[in-house]
């Protein structure tokens, strides 16, 4: 373990996603904890986790019920007074999580959670964890049995870290969990909901105004309802748009429950694609949508970045808003080098690690979780220009971006931002850490 | 409801004390858990991770593992782990996972030394219980497994025990406690933990005596008296200086300090040192060694009765971590001299200056 492990792009695509080294699966090996990998190998110790995500309803409240060391963290996501304030917790003892008992003090402790607010909060959360996954304790009659004592609407997020890789993770369970609230309502042609993240896209990004163009007139993401009452309206959306993967269950529900079908986009950073995936939309939606406009912006902030800054060499995180390998294998198409790549390979991205292969088959990819990356020594990398939170913790001298902030690059307008963002890092206006 | 707390968010686990108390001694920590608890761990109780490359490592258990009790896989990945990294031992570290499927950590204990062939300690924590009992039963496996040889007794040594920064607010602490002991004419200070790393554990019974600094520390310093005849004695050599300063005001007041209970009572004896009329009470959210109780010491049980005994104690000041001030009323004002208590608040005194 003296050597952090790594495998070239050309390697692991000659072995096939059948044959992924042990040393990248991260049920083969105990999960190397370090600051690179903090808001991913823990979802919710930074960013959105379970517990901040259960909060989007507007004006809800959140009930942690869990042993204490559950709850611990969230004193750091509540830093914001208006969060802290939206946090309570019903502590498990001993007894508690062998048993079960905790159970009988739910709706006694929702109603004294509501009472105790100044106003009446639209929906109290309850976010159970691990314990409860053993205890198979079944959450939606306990939440039924607390709305009709407190009189409020009391709904299940499921923190199951343990079943992380199974058929329905917690993020991908929140998802459900935060639309779960809306009810049928007449249908509105002109309305759509943008499903995927907690937080707006940028208000930058051309899908708006693509979407606008093609008659939508009102566009509605869960965070940026103010009131309960604007989170309703999501329900006269005539489709949802899914821009991550983990809201697919989520969309699914809703066509179930309110019969609103779903389109599904990617994040790309590959311009072409982007500009496909747009072609393909128009056609679901029966539109033209003209990216042009918005492509050639892209692609220009990216030449100008090249002829600014040469054919810089990137290491490329996994903690940042890109999937890593496409990210990548966009740098590389346009003419770029990377040299490490610090992801996460599975079935949905290996597509990328071969057309890496094809590229750059020197690319070397490493696992953020390994244990061996606790030997990493970034000394020896050919990279110049890192991107991603957990690449510039590798990489703290050299110049980069983190790309995790929370307004959501999406689409050409993602492209040239991000481009914008390396050229302010490399031309010392912003080196943020 | 005793267990609802509707201010404040929960301390610092008994997890996170095991990990703390074991942080600095080259072994390889494995958390039993699922993931969650490692992040909590490290991205808020164990300020020195963001330091320092450490070795911590989460098991990853995933429902099947938890189900079917795969121990064997688990010291499986330890050994992987292990191998080749010139880590002197491992530590599995309990939460809730192992505790509801009642892992048997010492069966755990005996495969990994097997498998590994190095010493390992594990220690049973549940997660529920805060952060001293962690770190208690941690401070004292790690004596147990390695402060094994009766040593002669080398005059002007001294053992700290019961340090960390969850215990006092500054990264800085075992070097401040050290100094604070050289100056009472101590030749070599061991602050366990937090400076002195194995070797001095290894030597623990060479130290004429240890000092026990929080109560933490104390089980493994009744240990070592029974196993060596090494003497112990509870106090709190170093304060931070701005409470210190802070301090004259509350002479011949009636003040209720809240913190771990040895630097309460530390505090407890600088204001009484100002004027021995003053009424000071200690209070803790944390242990509370009787032996170390005076008259009206109490331990607050629930978030419920924090409250009630502030309102209802009429205290002209309270020596606290501020962040206790979210749970009592707005309306009212109170006189709050803050000592940051990282367990309670994950602050540490150089985030407040």
């Amino acid at each position: 373990m003296n050597q952090a492990y790594s495998i070239t792009a050309a390697e692991l695509a000659a072995r096939g996603r059948d044959d992924i080294p042990s040393e990248l699966l991260s049920s083969a090996h105990l999960i190397y904890s370090s600051p690179a990998t903090l808001a991913f190998n823990s979802p919710g110790a930074q960013g959105f986790g379970v517990k901040r995500a259960g909060l989007a309803v507007p004006g809800s409240v959140m009930l942690l019920v869990a042993p204490a060391c559950c709850g611990r963290n969230t004193a750091a996501l509540g830093c914001e007074a208006s969060l802290a304030e939206r946090f309570f917790y019903l502590m498990q003892d001993d007894t508690d999580i062998v048993t079960g008992r905790h159970l009988a003090r739910i709706p006694e402790a929702v109603k004294e959670v509501c009472d105790s607010c100044a106003k009446r909060p639209s929906a109290v959360m309850i976010c159970i964890t691990c314990v409860d996954a053993l205890l198979g304790t079944d959450m939606e009659r306990v939440c039924r049995k607390a709305s009709d004592y407190a009189g409020v609407p009391v709904v299940p997020c499921y923190m199951y870290a343990l079943t992380r890789e199974g058929r329905l993770p917690p993020m991908v369970s929140v998802r459900r969990s935060v639309y779960s609230l809306l009810q049928p309502c007449e249908k509105v042609p002109t309305s759509v909901n943008i499903l995927g993240f907690f937080s707006p896209l940028r208000d930058d990004t051309e899908l708006y105004t693509l979407l606008k163009s093609a008659g939508i007139r009102t566009i509605r993401e869960i965070s940026r309802c103010a009131t309960f009452e604007e989170y309703q309206a999501m329900a006269e959306a005539n489709f949802n748009l899914v821009l991550h993967q983990e809201a697919r269950h989520a969309a699914a529900d809703l066509q179930k429950r309110l019969g609103i079908p779903s389109i599904e986009l990617a994040r790309l950073y590959q311009t072409d694609k982007i500009a496909n995936q747009y072609r393909l939309l128009g056609q679901a939606v029966g539109a033209e949508f003209d990216d042009a406009p918005y492509r050639e912006r892209a692609e220009k902030a990216i030449a100008d970045f090249r002829t600014r800054f040469g054919t810089r060499m990137f290491a490329v995180g996994e903690w940042l808003n890109a999937d890593p390998f496409e990210l990548s294998l966009s740098l590389i198409r346009n003419g770029f080098n990377v040299s490490e790549i610090f992801g996460t390979v599975g079935g949905s991205n290996f597509v990328y690690v071969k057309k890496i292969a094809a590229l750059s088959p020197d690319t070397k990819i490493y696992s953020n979780l390994s244990p061996t990356m606790m030997s990493y020594d970034g000394r020896d990398a050919a990279c110049d220009t890192v991107i991603g939170r957990d690449a510039m913790y590798y990489h703290p001298t050299l110049p980069g971006v983190p790309w995790n902030e929370e307004r959501q690059p999406f689409g050409h307008a993602g492209v040239a931002a991000l481009f914008a963002a390396l050229g302010n890092a490399l031309s010392g206006k912003e080196t943020p850490r | 409801m005793k267990s609802l707390l509707k201010h404040l968010s929960p301390f610092a686990p008994d997890q996170s004390g095991a990990v703390s108390a074991l942080f600095e001694f080259g072994g390889l920590i494995a958390i039993c858990d699922a993931g969650g608890c490692t992040g909590n761990i490290c991205g808020f109780d164990e300020p020195r991770w963001f330091t320092r490359r450490s070795a911590i490592f989460s098991a990853g258990l995933r429902d099947m593992d938890a189900i079917l009790g795969r121990d064997d896989k688990l010291v499986a990945k330890l050994q992987a782990a292990m191998d080749g990294s010139g880590l002197a031992f491992s530590a599995i570290i309990g939460t809730p996972v192992p505790a509801i499927i009642a892992t048997d950590f010492k069966a755990l204990k005996r495969m990994a030394e097997k498998r590994t062939g190095l010493p390992a300690i594990t220690v049973a924590t549940t997660g529920t219980r805060h952060y001293d009992v962690g770190a208690s039963d941690a401070w004292l496996e790690l004596f147990k497994t390695f402060a094994i040889e009766k040593l002669p007794i080398e005059s002007g040594t001294v053992g700290v025990l019961g340090a960390s920064p969850l215990d006092f607010p500054t990264l800085d602490a075992g070097n401040l406690l050290s100094a604070a002991l050289r100056n009472d004419g101590w030749k070599t200070v061991n602050s366990y933990g937090m400076g002195a790393g194995l070797d001095a554990v290894k030597m623990a019974s060479a130290a004429e005596k240890n000092i026990v600094v929080s109560p933490a520390g104390l089980a493994a310093a009744k240990y070592l008296q029974k196993t060596f005849g090494t003497p112990f004695e509870v106090r709190c050599p170093w304060l931070p200086p701005q409470l210190l300063d802070a301090l004259p005001p509350l002479a011949g007041k009636k003040t209720l300090i809240i913190h771990q209970q040895f630097a309460a009572n530390a505090i407890r004896d600088a204001v009484l040192k100002l004027d021995a009329t003053s009424q000071v009470t200690v209070a803790s959210w944390f242990m509370m060694e009787p032996e170390f109780m005076r008259e009206n010491d109490f331990r607050i049980e629930s978030e419920e009765a924090f409250i009630e005994a502030i309102l209802n104690g009429n205290y002209d000041a309270i020596v606290c971590d501020s962040r206790l001030r979210a749970a009592l009323p707005r309306t009212q004002s109170f006189n709050i001299i803050d000592f940051p208590h990282f367990a309670v608040s994950g602050r540490l005194l150089d985030e407040v200056q």
